[in-house]
C-alpha cells in the first residue's frame, strides 16, 4: 500500500485506490452488520435472553433482514420538515464517519493513507457529524428531535475537547501525529504500550470516546425513555439506516483508534508471541473494545445532561490537561535531559 | 433581534416512559420545566359506575383491572369491605391464603416497579432480571387461580381455590431464592454511581407536604412518616407477624427506591412466617349467603397496597348491587403532587420523578 | 467507581446464566390445570338455567332454550349458545355457577384472529373446543370431594 501512495497519481493508481476504498466500504458494512448482530446477542446473553436466533442459522441473517426491511420501507418526509436539510443530514453524517477510516493503520504495511497529521484529521472530520445531527434534529421540525439535536451538539463539543487533549500526551511521547508511527513506536511488551504510561489519558480518552459515540451511559441525544428517539425520531427507512450506520462506523473508528493509540496496535503483548500475524492481534484488541462498549450498554443507566456537561468540563478536561503537564514534566526531566 | 420562547411539549399519551397512556403537557424553557399539566383519563373505563349495576361477585373481576400490577390487593379491598359490612367470618386458612398471595403480589409489584424505573433511567438489563423473578410469582398465581394477571381469586367470604398440591412448598423455596436475588439487584444497581447521581435529591418534599397532598405508601414513608396500614390499622392477619416498616429521611427518589427494595425484603419476611403458620388444611370458603346482600349503610375500609393506601367506600341500600362504590386509588392521589415537583426540573428529571411516584395508569384512570 | 464495577460484574456473570427464553410458538406453552382459557360447552349437559348468562359481568353470553323434543321429558334443552370473545374477560364466573358443568374452562388460550367476527363463538364451535378441558372446576354445587386438594 505504502509504495502506491508514494508514486505519482496516474489513472491506474487512482483505480487501485478506488478499489481499495470499495473493499474497505464492504469490510465496514460487514463489520456493522455483525457488530449489530453481536451487540444484540451479547446484550441478550447478559439479560438472560438468547438474542436473535430466527433468521438464518443462529440468527446470523437477522441484521441483513433488518436492513432489507429498512430499504423497502416507505421513505417518509414530514410535510413541515425542511426538505433539503432533512435529506442532507443522513448523508452528511455518514461521509465523515467513513472518511476518518482512511488514516487508521491496521498493521505495519496495511494502511490507506499515511498522513502526518492523521490524528488531527480524524478529530477534525469527526466533528462534522455533529453538524449533521443538529441539522437532522432541526430540520425534522419536531420538538423531541430538536432537543435531541441540541443535546448532541452540546455533548459532542464538550467531549471533543477532553478527547483531543487526552491524546496530546501520546502525541508528545511519540513526537508524531501520524497514527502509523504512533502504533509503530509502542514497545514489544504490553507494559510498554501507551495505556500504562498514559493511564490518565487512557481513561479520559475511553470515557470521552464513549460519549462521542453517543452510547450508553452517554446516549442522551437518543435517550429513548425521555426523548423517544432523539434527533432521528422523524427518520424512517433508509435515512434512518444511515444514522445507524454512522453510529456503528464510529464504533469501528473509535475501537480502531483506541487500539492504535493506546493498546499497541498490531504488536503482540509479548515478543515470543510474534509468530501470530499483527493483524490478528489488532483484531483481537479491536474486538475487546467493541465488546466493552456492548457490555457497558447492558449495565449502565443513563447520565443526566447537566451532570454530563459538568463531568466533561469539570472533571475530564482538567484531568486531560493535568495529564499533558505530567507528561511534559516527565519528558523534560527524564527523557530529554 | 433574538427572541426566546417557551417550548410546549406534549409528553404522552404515547410516550415510552409515561407507564401507559398518561400525558403531561410541559412548558420548557430550554430543558427546564416551567409548568407541567398532567392530563389523565385515557384509560378511564368507569369501573365505579359499572359496579352500580353489578352484584359484588361480579365486581371482583373489574377490580383486577384497576391496578393490574397488583390485582390481589384490589380483590382484597373489595371483599374486605363487603365482609366488614356483613360481619362475615373468614376461615383461617382462607385468610392465610389471602395474605400469602397479597405479599407475593407486593413482591411482584415492586419488581415491576424496580425494573421499569431503571428502564426509565436508561439501564436495560434490570428490567429483564426483575421480570424473570416476577414471572415465577406470576406462574404461582397461574397455578393457583388460573390467570396470570387478572386473578379474580378472592371471593366474599374466602378465596376461590385452595392451594394445589405442592404449591406452598414451591413458595417456600421461592422466598430464599428471592432474597438472594435481591442482593444481586443491589450489586447491579444500588451502588451504581451514575444511578445514585440521577436519583439522589430529586423530587424532594417534606413530611408536611406529603400529608397535605394525601400521599401514601412509599411516597409518604420516604419523608419519615411511619404510616403503614399493615402496622397502623392491622387488617387480615398482619398483627401476627413481625416485620419492619422501612422509613426514609430526605424524601427524595433515592429514599423511595430504597424503601421499595426494603419493603420487598420485608414482604419476604412476612411470607416466611405466614408459610410456617398456615394451617395445613381447612375450609377456604366461609359460610356466605347465596346472594350477597350487605345491609343498608356505608363502610370505608383501607388496606396497604404496594402503591399506598387503597380504600373502598361502599354505600349499600340493602340490595345485591352497591348503591355507590368508590375506590380511593393510591396512584391517583399520589400523582397529584407531580405538577408541584416538576416545576424547575429538567426534562430528564421528569421521567425520574414520574417513575419514582410509581403510578399504574389503570388505577389512575380506573 | 466500585458500584459501576460491581454492576459490570453482575452482567458479565449473567452471560453464562440459565436463559429464560421459551421457544413458545415452536413448543406449545403448557398451562397448569386451573388455567382459565376459552370455554368448552357441552350442550347435552345444559339445563338452560341461565345462571351463566346472568352472572357474566360483561354480558357476553347469550343463550336460548327450546322445549325438550322428547315429549316424555320435562324441561328445556339448549338451542343456541354464543359467547362473544370480544368482551369476554375469562373471569371464570360462568363455570363457577354452572350446576351441571355444561360450561367448563379449557387450557387453550390462542384466540387471535384476523377478523373480529371470528371472535363470536357459537354453540358448535364451543362444543368442538374439547381439547385440554380443565379437570378441576370447583363449581358451586359440585360435590365437595371435587374441590381443590389440601396443602
Amino acid at each position: 500500500m505504502g509504495t502506491w501512495l508514494d508514486e505519482t497519481l496516474t489513472w491506474g493508481n487512482a483505480l487501485i485506490f478506488f478499489l481499495w476504498g470499495v473493499i474497505l466500504l464492504a469490510i465496514v458494512l460487514g463489520f456493522v452488520t455483525y457488530a449489530i448482530y453481536f451487540e444484540r446477542k451479547v446484550i441478550g446473553w447478559m439479560q438472560l435472553r438468547i438474542g436473535p436466533n430466527r433468521v438464518g442459522p443462529l440468527g446470523l441473517l437477522q441484521t441483513v433482514a433488518d436492513i432489507l426491511k429498512l430499504l423497502i420501507k416507505e421513505d417518509t418526509i414530514p410535510r413541515k420538515a425542511d426538505r433539503m436539510l432533512f435529506i442532507l443530514a443522513p448523508a452528511l453524517a455518514y461521509v465523515p464517519a467513513f472518511a476518518v477510516l482512511a488514516v487508521i493503520p491496521y498493521t505495519q504495511d496495511l494502511y490507506f493513507a499515511d498522513i502526518n497529521v492523521g490524528l488531527l484529521y480524524y478529530v477534525a472530520l469527526s466533528g462534522i457529524s455533529t453538524i449533521a445531527i443538529v441539522i437532522g434534529g432541526w430540520s425534522s421540525n419536531n420538538k423531541y428531535a430538536l432537543l435531541g439535536g441540541m443535546r448532541s451538539a452540546a455533548q459532542m463539543i464538550s467531549y471533543e475537547v477532553p478527547l483531543v487533549i487526552s491524546v496530546v500526551g501520546v502525541v508528545m511521547m511519540t513526537g508524531s501525529l501520524n497514527l502509523r508511527i504512533i502504533g509503530e513506536q509502542q514497545g514489544n511488551w504490553f507494559w510498554e504500550w501507551n495505556f500504562l504510561p498514559q493511564i490518565i489519558g487512557f481513561v479520559v480518552f475511553i470515557i470521552a470516546a464513549v460519549s462521542e459515540l453517543n452510547r450508553t451511559p452517554f446516549d442522551l441525544p437518543e435517550a429513548e425513555s425521555e426523548l423517544v428517539a432523539g434527533y432521528h425520531v422523524e427518520y424512517s427507512g433508509f435515512r434512518f439506516a444511515f444514522f445507524m450506520l454512522t453510529e456503528y462506523v464510529y464504533v469501528y473508528a473509535i475501537a480502531a483508534l483506541t487500539t492504535v493509540l493506546f493498546l499497541g496496535g498490531w504488536h503482540a503483548p509479548a515478543p515470543f508471541l510474534d509468530f501470530v500475524p499483527g493483524i490478528i492481534w489488532f483484531l483481537l484488541k479491536f474486538s475487546c473494545i467493541v465488546f466493552f462498549l456492548f457490555w457497558l450498554r447492558a449495565t449502565m443507566p443513563r447520565i443526566r445532561v447537566d451532570q454530563l456537561m459538568g463531568f466533561g468540563w469539570k472533571v475530564l478536561l482538567p484531568l486531560a490537561i493535568l495529564n499533558v503537564f505530567i507528561t511534559a514534566l516527565y519528558l523534560e526531566l527524564f527523557i530529554k535531559g | 433581534m433574538i427572541r426566546t420562547e417557551e417550548l410546549l411539549l406534549n409528553v404522552g399519551p404515547q410516550h415510552p416512559s409515561t407507564h401507559g397512556v398518561f400525558r403531561i403537557i410541559v412548558k420548557l424553557d430550554g430543558e427546564v420545566i416551567t409548568e407541567a399539566i398532567p392530563v389523565m383519563g385515557y384509560l378511564h373505563r368507569g369501573t365505579e359506575k359499572l359496579a352500580e349495576d353489578l352484584n359484588f361477585t361480579q365486581i371482583i373481576p373489574y377490580t383486577d383491572r384497576m391496578d393490574y400490577v397488583s390485582a390481589m390487593t384490589n380483590n382484597y379491598v373489595l371483599c374486605h369491605a363487603v365482609e366488614t359490612m356483613m360481619g362475615l367470618e373468614i376461615p383461617e386458612r382462607a385468610e392465610f391464603m389471602r395474605l400469602i398471595v397479597m405479599e407475593l403480589q407486593r413482591v411482584a409489584s415492586h419488581l415491576v416497579w424496580w425494573g421499569t424505573y431503571l428502564l426509565d433511567i436508561g439501564a436495560m438489563s434490570p428490567f429483564l432480571y426483575a421480570f424473570r423473578d416476577r414471572e415465577m410469582i406470576i406462574d404461582f398465581f397461574n397455578e393457583l387461580c388460573g390467570a396470570r394477571l387478572t386473578y379474580n381469586y378472592m371471593r366474599v367470604g374466602g378465596v376461590k381455590w385452595d392451594a394445589p398440591e405442592g404449591w406452598l412448598d414451591k413458595v417456600r423455596d421461592f422466598v430464599p431464592y428471592m432474597e438472594k436475588k435481591l442482593d444481586e439487584y443491589n450489586n447491579l444497581v444500588s451502588g451504581n454511581e451514575i444511578f445514585l447521581a440521577r436519583i439522589k435529591g430529586i423530587g424532594q418534599y417534606d413530611a408536611q407536604t406529603a400529608i397535605d397532598y394525601g400521599l401514601s405508601g412509599a411516597n409518604l414513608r420516604c419523608t419519615g412518616v411511619d404510616w403503614d396500614l399493615r402496622r397502623a390499622e392491622p387488617y387480615s392477619l398482619y398483627n401476627r407477624f413481625e416485620f419492619d416498616v422501612p422509613l426514609g429521611k430526605t424524601g427524595d427518589c433515592y429514599d423511595r427506591y430504597l424503601i421499595r427494595l426494603e419493603e420487598t425484603r420485608q414482604s419476604l419476611r412476612i411470607l416466611k412466617q405466614a408459610l410456617e403458620q398456615i394451617p395445613s388444611s381447612g375450609e377456604v370458603m366461609g359460610k356466605v349467603p347465596r346472594v350477597i346482600r350487605p345491609p343498608a349503610g356505608e363502610v370505608y375500609v383501607r388496606i396497604e397496597s404496594p402503591r399506598g393506601e387503597i380504600g373502598c367506600h361502599i354505600i349499600s341500600k340493602g340490595k345485591a348491587e352497591p348503591y355507590r362504590l368508590k375506590f380511593r386509588r393510591p396512584s391517583f392521589v399520589n400523582l397529584q403532587i407531580l405538577p408541584k415537583l416538576l416545576v424547575g426540573e429538567t426534562m430528564t428529571n421528569l421521567i425520574t420523578i414520574l417513575g419514582g411516584i410509581d403510578i399504574v395508569v389503570g388505577e389512575v384512570d380506573a | 467507581m466500585k458500584g459501576l464495577l460491581k454492576g459490570l460484574g453482575v452482567t458479565f456473570k449473567s452471560m453464562t446464566a440459565k436463559k429464560v427464553t421459551t421457544s413458545y410458538p415452536d413448543v406449545p406453552f403448557v398451562m397448569p390445570d386451573r388455567f382459565r382459557g376459552i370455554q368448552h360447552f357441552e350442550p347435552d349437559k345444559c339445563i338452560v338455567c341461565n345462571q351463566c348468562a346472568r352472572v357474566c359481568p360483561t354480558e357476553c353470553i347469550t343463550l336460548t332454550g327450546k322445549a325438550n323434543p322428547d315429549p316424555e321429558k320435562k324441561g328445556k334443552v339448549i338451542d343456541t349458545y354464543d359467547i362473544n370473545f370480544e368482551i369476554c374477560i375469562l373471569c371464570d364466573l360462568c363455570t363457577e355457577v354452572c350446576p351441571t358443568e355444561a360450561i367448563v374452562m379449557t387450557n387453550n388460550f390462542e384466540l387471535a384472529s384476523y377478523s373480529r367476527d371470528e371472535l363470536f363463538k357459537d354453540r358448535e364451535w364451543l362444543d368442538n373446543n374439547n381439547r385440554n378441558v380443565r379437570q378441576d372446576n370447583n363449581n358451586i354445587g359440585a360435590p365437595a370431594a371435587a374441590k381443590g386438594g389440601a396443602k
